[in-house]
């Protein structure tokens, strides 16, 4: 379909007329300013095509003020080969014309064929709204709606698909989604959306399930029933046994068992008492063999003291004859004692005088000694007083000798100073002249040393003073003044002349010292306790001495002094007198001690023998005695008795034993308890049974008259019912659920093949603006989800940008145009101000698509920023260049 | 029968496994209460018919209740049923009803629902009854299983001379009964020869069977199970003399008639043939039907149709359509007009290449069905077009 020529006379914002011509077969630009009236030529292309010629009322139609104005609209097309022309006026002389390739229609012919080509619909009455709009709806675009697709594809719904299912064959289902809405409404009153059973379903599978349990709990009491009931048999098997009373069979068991451990018991006692019994009859032997035995160790004994008594007699005689021998070798012993004590005290005598003597000669040895060295040391005595005494004289010691040597030294030491720093007066004479220095005249060659002025007197010529320079020499001489001056005061202190002097008498001193010392160590030699204690010695031996020789006899003495030597055989014979002596002695003791011996030992054996004597006596009267005899008889009778009784009782107390062991009281005492416990336990066994069948019987009494199984069979039917309707409902679910599933499938898959068209025309601009992105379409084909790979997951149409949707809005509408080209439907796609929101980019690539667009389909643009369309090849024309004013 | 009409012939009513409290839990609710209250109808006509023939006694061998705990209710109903007979009525318990230390039958007792003309013979031991010239030996079960014969004691009982021997057992005759039969409880076949009774009346097989001349299963009096074996009798016994070989004459007393059917439709005309063969059936009829085959939509509801006429006449019916599948005609798949996607839908639902249980499968394609069909009756809003 290509628009021609278009002519609008009194319309809206043109009073006159405006008239486009040669618009061309692609791309149509005007442009103008706003109020131009670019909406005016769109708004009149609609009215000519959608509205009623006939309308009577119609707001802002005719130009302002201009009520008398008859809008008209005549517009120019060709359509598969055909002109068309159409020609509409309203409000006054309201008409509609049509011509098709010289064919004429008019009024409503002429619109219904217009509807009809174009794809709209006129509205019943009143102006014409958007619902009625279809294709035109779609493809022309008014200003500021170019976002909004869903409604206008909504309108355009039917025509689209139709022109979709034109180009599928048909394959649409014409009734497809009624019955599936059917089926839906049929499944949703058995299953949710997610399957889950509902309603009557719902019901019936919970009241199956509460059938089954109700049946399930009469099984379950059913079968306790049943378990009770056979219990009950038991328990009357039971019973029968229990009438004929078991039980005392055991109870005579146990009787039996007491009187067997109660004769047992008596067996026992009388073993105990036999054994006691024994006991007392084996004492009552061991009683009389005792004194049995008595009888015969007391004849034993008369024999041991007749035999005592004689051995005593015989030691009484014994002693008696050496008693006498004792007394004799005694008196013997006590005589050759007193001759050797004798022999010992004159041999004592000689030793000791011989002794006196040695001492004596010894003394005098001694005493010519100590006289010799007294002298000696007298006369060093003396020596040394003289030497002391001459000591005391000489005053220079040692410590005087070395004051006396630093003070020389120091004179000397000054000396030698003075002579350094004194003046030095060298002096050569005239032989025969002569001067004075000091007063003092010399004459030929020398040297003068001064510390002082020194006075020259030249005789003839004067004197000259000379002053030693500086403080120094006046100074060392005032030192050597002093030092010699202390030497001197010290010479006088110790009492010498000069120096020299004082240095002999230090030596001497010195050698007087040492001399002393020699003879006071030889002195010390020859007295060393000193002379005091060796004068007291000398006295000493002197009186000692003395003493001696009044202790000898002179005339003893004059004759020891004779026989000198003979002391040594004095104490020779001392020593042996005094070894006789002693041997003498011990033998008077040991007589003496034997004698002493024999006479106790003969007065013990004496009392020895009286006492065995009467002993015996006694033991003889004693047993002479009769009664003893009688007694002896008697226990020996007593005797054989009690050992004929014992024998008797040992065999018995053997054989009770013997039976007591056979018998086992223990395991008969427990066979009594065992055998009663039982008995016990049977019985009341039994009588807990008779009371458990009564419980039991009374229980099931109560339970059977509930009728459980008429009442599980009553149940029972009716959960067959149940179960049934449940399978019939599961069936009917499932085939519900498989049909919808089917169905929505099917129609699906019928959905996808229609869109595929539509879906390579949005696919071809797309790619020109976002490349490898896809729009999808719903089953209305109103575009859904933009799908571009730079951006994550799906967008959805409507949460786009303004300006992205109205892109979109503007790709979909060139798609649908293409697909209503495809079924040979006419396109023209009418924009008004597009894309003011898109940015220069986005504006260039739809500029690009655009362009393709309008290879195939007439465009008509209007816009107000003509310079946003330079670059799409065709001249803008202006609006403003096209009003004429009224003819 | 001509020795059976001799008037003055000894005669007995022999009936067994009246299973008193039975229900039926795989029928509707209304049909099991009907079935379950059959069982007394059942009892009355016995009475009715033990009074018309004029029998000297009616022995009743054993499962005379379905279990122990029936409701007290339950046990004075079926007392009640008894009073159209005033004569001996001898009851043994069987393994339902067994005499345990604690049965329905002490409970009985304690009620004191039980006529004095009502024989319970809980103990082995022989009752002499010379009015009626009988002397029956029971052999009441006292355990709900037993593995010995509770009916050898027989051969030792002694009995007055001059009395017919009736034995009175409970169990499963060794042998001859199918295997599944004869578990528990067994009866040596020759028990009426080596005991020298007249006649060995057993009960616990619910068809009615003849064991040997003097040895039978009376079977129950009201059928209560889709088993084809001549259930639904008493027997009347003449017994000419002590030795004398009995006359035994089945009466069929059951109200209602269970039967179990199968049909494979595989052609159009076998529905035709299914719907004549329901339509011969009694309303007394219990009906267990099994339909296997294929079959289009149309013949689906047709059978649908009348199964619904049968179900509404019969007493009781019940339908197994698992092994039938649904192959829609193409005719059927025209009327449909199943077009578009929903086309795809049916193609792959009647190709049964569906991964899903077959039934499911089935139902889908029938509510499917259903739903277009609707849907072309009454055609939805307008199509737009363009």
């Amino acid at each position: 379909m290509r628009l021609i020529r278009i002519r609008i006379q009194q319309y809206r914002r043109f009073s006159g007329v405006l008239e486009i011509r040669d618009l061309q077969p692609g791309l149509n630009l005007f442009s103008g300013p706003n109020e131009s009236g670019k909406s005016t030529i769109v708004h009149a292309i609609r009215s000519a095509f959608f509205e009623h010629h006939r309308l009577t009322s119609f707001d802002g139609l005719q130009p302002r003020g201009d009520s008398s104005a008859a809008p008209a609209v005549e517009i120019g097309f060709e359509w598969q080969g055909e002109h068309w022309q159409l020609a509409k006026r309203f409000l006054r002389q309201r008409r509609c014309d049509l011509e098709i390739a010289g064919r004429q229609y008019s009024g409503e012919e002429a619109e219904a064929r217009l509807a009809g080509l174009l794809g709209f619909q006129h509205a019943g009455r009143g102006g014409s709204k958007a619902e009625h709009w279809g294709i035109p709806g779609l493809l022309w675009v008014e200003q500021g709606s170019g976002q909004d697709i869903v409604t206008a594809v909504a309108h355009a719904g039917n025509y689209l698909k139709s022109a979709l299912g034109a180009s599928l064959g048909e394959l649409a289902s014409s009734s497809g989604d009624q019955l599936l809405a059917q089926v839906q409404a049929r499944r949703a009153r058995l299953l949710t959306a997610t399957g889950k059973p509902t309603g009557e379903y719902a019901a019936g599978i919970a009241r199956l399930g509460e059938l089954e349990e109700a049946l399930n709990e009469l099984d379950t009491k059913i079968l306790q029933y049943r378990q009770q009931v056979d219990l009950l048999g038991e328990l009357r098997l039971q019973q029968q046994a229990d009438a004929q009373k078991p039980w005392e069979e055991l109870y005579r068991q146990a009787r039996q068992a007491q009187a067997s451990l109660d004769e047992t018991a008596a067996w026992s006692h009388d073993h105990q008492r036999q054994k006691q019994e024994l006991q007392s009859c084996q004492q009552a032997q061991q009683l009389c063999s005792d004194q049995l035995a008595g009888f015969a160790r007391q004849e034993q004994e008369l024999q041991q003291r007749q035999e005592k008594f004689r051995q005593a007699s015989q030691e009484l005689d014994d002693l008696q004859a050496g008693s006498g021998q004792a007394g004799q070798q005694l008196q013997q012993a006590r005589a050759a004692w007193q001759s050797a004590d004798s022999a010992l005290r004159q041999a004592r005598q000689r030793e000791q005088h011989a002794s006196l003597q040695r001492e004596l000669q010894q003394l005098e040895q001694q005493l010519a000694d100590t006289g010799k060295r007294l002298d000696q040391a007298r006369t060093r005595q003396a020596a040394l007083h003289e030497q002391q005494a001459a000591l005391q004289k000489n005053r220079v010691d040692a410590a005087a000798h070395k004051k006396l040597q630093q003070l020389s030294d120091e004179l000397d030491r000054l000396r030698i100073i003075q002579q350094a720093i004194a003046g030095r007066l060298a002096y050569r004479l005239e032989p025969g002249q002569q001067l004075q220095l000091d007063g003092q005249a010399v004459s030929g060659t020398g040297e003068h040393l001064f510390l002082e002025s020194l006075a020259i007197d030249i005789p003839g010529v004067g004197s000259l003073r000379i002053e030693p320079g500086g403080e120094n020499t006046a100074q060392a001489a005032r030192r050597l003044q002093e030092a010699d001056n202390n030497l001197q005061d010290y010479l006088r202190e110790l009492g010498q002349a000069d120096i020299a002097q004082a240095m002999d008498a230090a030596r001497s001193h010195q050698d007087l010292l040492k001399e002393l010392e020699i003879g006071e160590r030889q002195l010390s030699i020859l007295a060393p306790t000193g002379m005091g204690a060796l004068e007291q010695q000398h006295s000493q031996l002197q009186q000692r001495a003395g003493a001696i020789r009044a202790r000898l006899n002179p005339d003893q003495g004059g004759c020891t002094y004779r026989h000198y030597g003979a002391e040594e055989s004095a104490r020779e014979q001392l020593a042996q007198a005094e070894s006789a002596q002693d041997i003498a002695r011990e033998q008077l003791e040991e007589a003496e001690k034997r004698a002493h011996k024999s006479t106790l030992d003969l007065g013990l054996a004496r009392q020895a023998r009286d006492a065995a004597r009467e002993e015996l006596q006694n033991l003889q009267a004693m047993l002479d005695d009769p009664a003893r005899t009688q007694r002896r008889y008697e226990l020996q009778q007593q005797l054989v008795q009690h050992q004929a009784r014992g024998q008797e009782l040992e065999a018995s107390i053997q054989q009770l034993q013997l039976r007591i062991n056979a018998a086992r009281p223990d395991i008969l005492q427990q066979d009594v308890e065992r055998l009663q416990r039982s008995a016990q336990t049977m019985q009341e066994a039994a009588g807990q049974r008779e009371r458990e069948l009564l419980r039991l019987q009374a229980e099931l009494e109560l339970i059977g008259a509930h009728g459980l199984e008429e009442q599980r069979a009553a149940l029972e039917p009716e959960l067959d019912h149940s179960r049934r309707r449940h399978d019939e409902l599961a069936r009917r679910a499932a085939a519900l659920d498989l049909l919808q599933t089917m169905l929505a499938e099917k129609r699906q898959a019928l959905a996808r093949r229609i869109q595929a068209p539509l879906q390579r025309h949005l696919k071809h601009y797309l790619q020109l603006l976002f490349p490898g992105a896809s729009l999808q379409v719903d089953e209305n084909l109103i575009p859904e989800l933009l799908i571009r790979p730079q951006h994550a997951g799906h967008e959805a149409y409507m949460d786009l940008s303004f300006g992205a949707r109205e892109q979109m809005g503007l790709i979909s509408r060139l798609a649908y145009a293409d697909l209503l080209q495809e079924a040979g439907r006419p396109t023209l796609l009418l924009l008004d101000d597009i894309l003011v929101h898109s940015d220069g980019q986005r504006l260039s690539h739809m500029k690009r698509i655009l362009f393709d667009a309008a290879r195939r389909h007439q465009v008509l643009l209007f816009t107000c920023h003509p310079h946003n369309w330079q670059d799409l090849g065709v001249p803008a024309r202006d609006i403003r260049s096209l009003v004429t004013a009224v003819s | 029968m001509p020795v059976a009409l001799m008037p003055d012939m000894l005669k007995i009513l022999h009936t067994a496994d009246w299973q008193i409290g039975r229900q039926y839990g795989r029928f509707a609710p209304d049909d099991a209460v009907v079935l379950a209250e059959a069982r007394y109808g059942a009892v009355e006509r016995i009475a009715a018919l033990a009074n018309d023939e004029q029998v000297q006694a009616v022995l009743v061998a054993g499962d005379i209740f379905d279990a122990q705990t029936v409701s007290d209710r339950s046990i004075r109903r079926l007392f009640n049923a008894l009073q159209a007979y005033a004569g001996p009525w001898f009851m043994i318990p069987g393994n339902h009803d067994a005499a345990l230390a604690e049965s329905v039958w002490s409970r009985t007792l304690r009620l004191g629902a039980v006529p004095d003309n009502v024989h319970l013979l809980l103990e082995p031991q022989v009752c002499e009854h010379p009015e009626s010239g009988l002397a029956i030996l029971p052999a009441p079960l006292r355990q709900r299983h037993t593995y010995d014969d509770s009916s050898a004691w027989f051969d030792t009982a002694r009995t007055s001379p001059g009395l017919l021997r009736i034995g009175l057992a409970h169990g499963s005759v060794q042998g001859v009964l199918a295997a599944g039969a004869a578990s528990g409880n067994p009866i040596d076949p020759g028990r009426a020869a080596s005991a020298q009774l007249d006649y060995l009346a057993l009960g616990d097989w619910h068809g009615m069977k003849r064991i040997n001349a003097r040895t039978w299963y009376s079977g129950t009096p009201e059928q209560d199970r889709f088993r084809d074996n001549d259930a639904g009798h008493v027997l009347v016994v003449g017994l000419p003399g002590p030795g004398a070989e009995p006359l035994v004459t089945p009466h069929a007393i059951s109200t209602y008639r269970w039967l179990s059917q199968e049909h494979q439709l595989d052609v159009q005309s076998d529905i035709g043939q299914l719907i004549s063969a329901l339509q011969a059936l009694s309303d007394n009829t219990v009906l267990e039907l099994a339909i296997a085959g294929h079959m289009d939509l149309a013949g689906e509801q047709q059978l649908q149709q009348a199964l619904a006429v049968a179900a509404g006449r019969l007493r009781s019916l019940q339908c197994d359509l698992s092994g039938l599948r649904l192959v829609p005609s193409a005719q059927d798949i025209a009327s449909l007009q199943a077009d578009g996607y929903l086309g795809e839908v049916l193609a792959e639902l009647q190709g049964g290449d569906v991964p899903a249980d077959p039934a499911v499968v089935r139902e889908a394609l029938l509510i499917f069905a259903n739903l277009l069909r609707e849907q072309a009756a009454a055609p939805g809003p307008a199509e737009v077009q363009p």
